[in-house]
């Protein structure tokens, strides 16, 4: 279940939008925090550098014009102990400051000739003579036994000799050190908290995209009349949701034609139909010899299959739209093939056609009674307008959790090869067919507005069958195309 | 038996009135739901036929005004649309009826009786029935002919009945699906007609007048003299 909420989570479009967000944020904070860095250790290292250089003139001076005797090494020495006192950035006063900045005077001979700091001062030495130049900017120094390096500063005197001034950045770097790291936690916690705030904002957001949806699939499947959720609010969403509305309005005023036009087509034609059948009857029921009355008796015969295919032709065409009106009530699919099969036999055993029945017993639907009857009935009369003599049609009445199955099948010739891809469409028949290549087409319109689904194939035994899945749901699930009380006329 | 017959088309409700005069009953006939209103107030029908797509007002509406100002005579309501209004059915629980046009006279004749019956209540269901020389037990579910017992299936015996019922009328095929079979349809092919036949190898056995008749184009009689 939780893996479950976190997959749908992470499938949704606000988890997306928060993590690339995040994503951009973190990279461009970062990319702000490096320049920033730079910045800062370039400051500091040029401070150093000028106290360095200062410095290093202040004891080269010092160290020029000291007389060489036997005084001039601690006249010297103690100007460079002073001078590490000063140094900028001192965080441990009371840490050993010769650990901390180191004097090296060499002679021209490269022997050491002094040295103030801690140690013997040999480290020093041999990292300075590594350096193969010397230059009058500080560089710096990596010295054996230190971790971190000297910033150093040389001079050459007069005498040939050079002094070097060396300051450990080992302040500097923590000093740096300890910025990364509460840059790092802040820009961490900024990270983290700011995604959360897109991911709630973006969800909530999202959130309404997603009520719409839900209103707008409900109203797809049953009440074209509702509306989706519209909020107050002036943004995309609100538009999204007007949108969405505007349409529905045109939709439904459209199917509100649809049932006008096929109300008024209905109403325009069977008014004629019915008053001519009328009066052939009439005229039928005078005294007639039977070949007088032939042509008035296949007159009327020729105005029911007129009627019929205009009713068919209706309601295959509202189905298609999604426009049939059903009243539905709760159907024993059981009793009821068995009563049609009891009214179909006769006509079948004639026709040396054999039908059986396997049934899973009683299986009540929800569905439209008088629809579902001529679906029934579509079905028995293909099998007897198609069927040649000695053939067998099996049905099969199956039942499930949330489906009713109906599979009929024969073993006949099949459907034509041809047609077995489109047999739902309208019009569509077999060459040798008589109908009006309404009939399947009228089940299939049927059966999918009930939600249901219908397919046809040929056995590889030989042979066509149909099956048919036909929704269990109570009222409430079965798909209603809604229901506009639209006044016969 | 007065009628009044509510039907906006004049070629429609000339022949439905003449067909019922010939039939026995008297009619007037109204184009409108006003004209059909004052009539009813003036006079008392024994039934109405109301057609539901009227000029000046839906014929639901007509027929529950009518009702509220105390008419209680059966309705029988024309359609011109295929699948029935759900306020009509609800009307059809109430004792009136409803027919799709185009109808057959013969099933408008059939469904009015009916109606003006149901409505008399005084048919008490007869535990026996006869037609001429056919008898039929309904305690037994058993027919016979001549003092001879047909060997009829229990499906056999209610179509039989329900000719024998109304003996001398003409019965349509769809009349006999929605009765006898309880569907609502029109049926493409001639499943109707081989039980007619089946029943008639039955009854009219060689030898004996035929009883069940084909009126041809319209559906079947059972005769009674």
């Amino acid at each position: 279940m939780y893996s479950k909420t976190a997959n749908s989570l992470m499938r949704s479009a606000a988890w997306r939008i928060s993590l690339w967000g995040a994503l951009a944020f973190a990279v461009g904070t970062m990319l702000v925090f490096v320049m920033l860095h730079r910045f800062i250790a370039n400051d500091i290292q040029r401070r150093s550098d000028a106290w360095l250089t200062g410095e290093v003139a202040v004891l080269g001076d010092v160290a020029g014009r000291t007389p060489k005797d036997r005084l001039y090494s601690r006249v010297v020495g103690e100007v460079a102990e002073l001078a590490s006192r000063e140094v900028p950035y001192k965080l441990r006063s009371n840490s050993n400051e010769n650990d901390f900045v180191f004097f090296l005077q060499v002679g021209n001979d490269g022997a050491l000739k002094l040295w103030v700091g801690s140690g013997d001062g040999l480290p020093n030495l041999a990292a300075i003579r590594e350096r193969k130049f010397i230059s009058d900017v500080p560089y710096d120094l990596y010295v054996k036994g230190f971790n971190s390096p000297f910033r150093t500063a040389s001079m050459q005197l007069d005498d040939g000799s050079h002094i070097y001034l060396g300051l450990s950045e080992q302040d500097e770097l923590r000093v740096l050190k300890n910025l990364r790291f509460r840059f790092f936690c802040l820009w961490l916690l900024i990270v983290l908290f700011g995604s959360a705030i897109v991911f709630f904002v973006t969800k909530r957001m999202l959130g309404h995209v997603r009520k719409i949806t839900e209103a707008a699939s409900q109203i797809g499947q049953s009440d074209l009349s509702r509306r989706v959720p519209t909020s107050r609010r002036n943004d995309e969403i609100g538009h999204l949701a007007q949108t969405l509305n505007h349409m529905l309005d045109r939709i439904e005023s459209s199917m509100h034609q649809l049932h006008t036009i096929t109300g008024a087509l209905a109403h325009d034609l069977r008014s004629p139909l019915t008053a001519i059948r009328g009066k052939l009857e009439i005229a039928l029921s005078g005294d007639f010899k039977a070949e007088q009355s032939e042509p008035l008796v296949s007159a009327i015969d020729e105005l029911d299959r007129l009627t019929e295919y205009l009713n068919v032709s209706l309601d295959v065409a509202e189905a298609k739209a999604d426009a049939l009106r059903l009243s539905l009530t709760e159907v024993d699919l059981d009793e009821l093939i068995r009563v049609m099969i009891g009214l179909y036999e006769p006509s079948m055993s004639e026709k040396g056609i054999h039908v059986n029945l396997r049934s899973a017993g009683l299986v009540t639907v929800t569905a439209d009674a008088a629809l579902l009857h001529r679906v029934i009935a579509n079905l028995l009369d293909n099998e007897l307008n198609h069927l040649p003599a000695s053939c067998t049609v099996s049905i099969t009445l199956g039942v499930n959790e949330d489906a009713a199955t109906l599979l009929v099948e024969d073993d006949g010739p099949g459907f034509a090869s041809e047609i077995v891809h489109q047999i739902f469409e309208q019009r569509v028949k077999g060459r040798d067919s008589k109908g009006h290549g309404l009939g399947l087409a009228f089940v299939e319109a049927v059966v999918r507005a009930h939600g249901g689904s219908v397919t046809a194939s040929n056995r590889p035994k030989g042979g066509a069958l149909l099956l048919i899945s036909w929704p269990r749901g109570s009222k409430a699930n079965i798909e209603v195309p809604h229901s506009l009380t639209l006044v016969n006329r | 038996m007065r009628l009044l017959l509510v039907e906006d088309e004049p070629e429609i409700s000339s022949f439905v009135k003449q067909s019922l005069v010939e039939a026995g009953y008297e009619v007037d006939t109204a184009e409108n739901g006003s004209a059909a209103t004052q009539l009813a107030s003036k006079q008392a029908y024994h039934g109405l036929i109301v057609d539901l797509g009227l000029p000046d007002q839906d014929g639901i509406d007509l027929i529950l005004q009518l009702r509220r100002s105390g008419i209680n005579s059966p309705v029988l309501i024309l359609s011109a649309r295929r699948s029935v209004d759900d306020r009509v059915k609800g009307l059809e629980q109430g004792g009136d009826d409803y027919l799709t046009k185009p109808f057959a006279l013969a099933e408008l004749l059939a469904r009015l009786r009916n109606l003006l019956r149901r409505n008399a209540a005084t048919s008490e269901e007869a535990a026996r029935l006869r037609v001429l020389d056919l008898e039929l037990d309904f305690i037994s579910r058993r027919a016979s002919r001549g003092g001879e017992v047909l060997n009829l299936s229990p499906q056999e015996f209610v179509l039989l009945a329900y000719l024998c019922r109304h003996a001398g009328r003409v019965i349509t095929r769809s009349m006999l699906l929605s009765e006898v079979w309880g569907m609502r349809f029109q049926p493409n092919t001639n499943i109707v007609d081989v039980h007619i036949y089946r029943l008639r190898g039955k009854v009219d056995t060689e030898g004996r007048e035929p009883l069940i008749r084909t009126v041809r184009g319209i559906g079947y009689v059972l005769k009674d003299r």
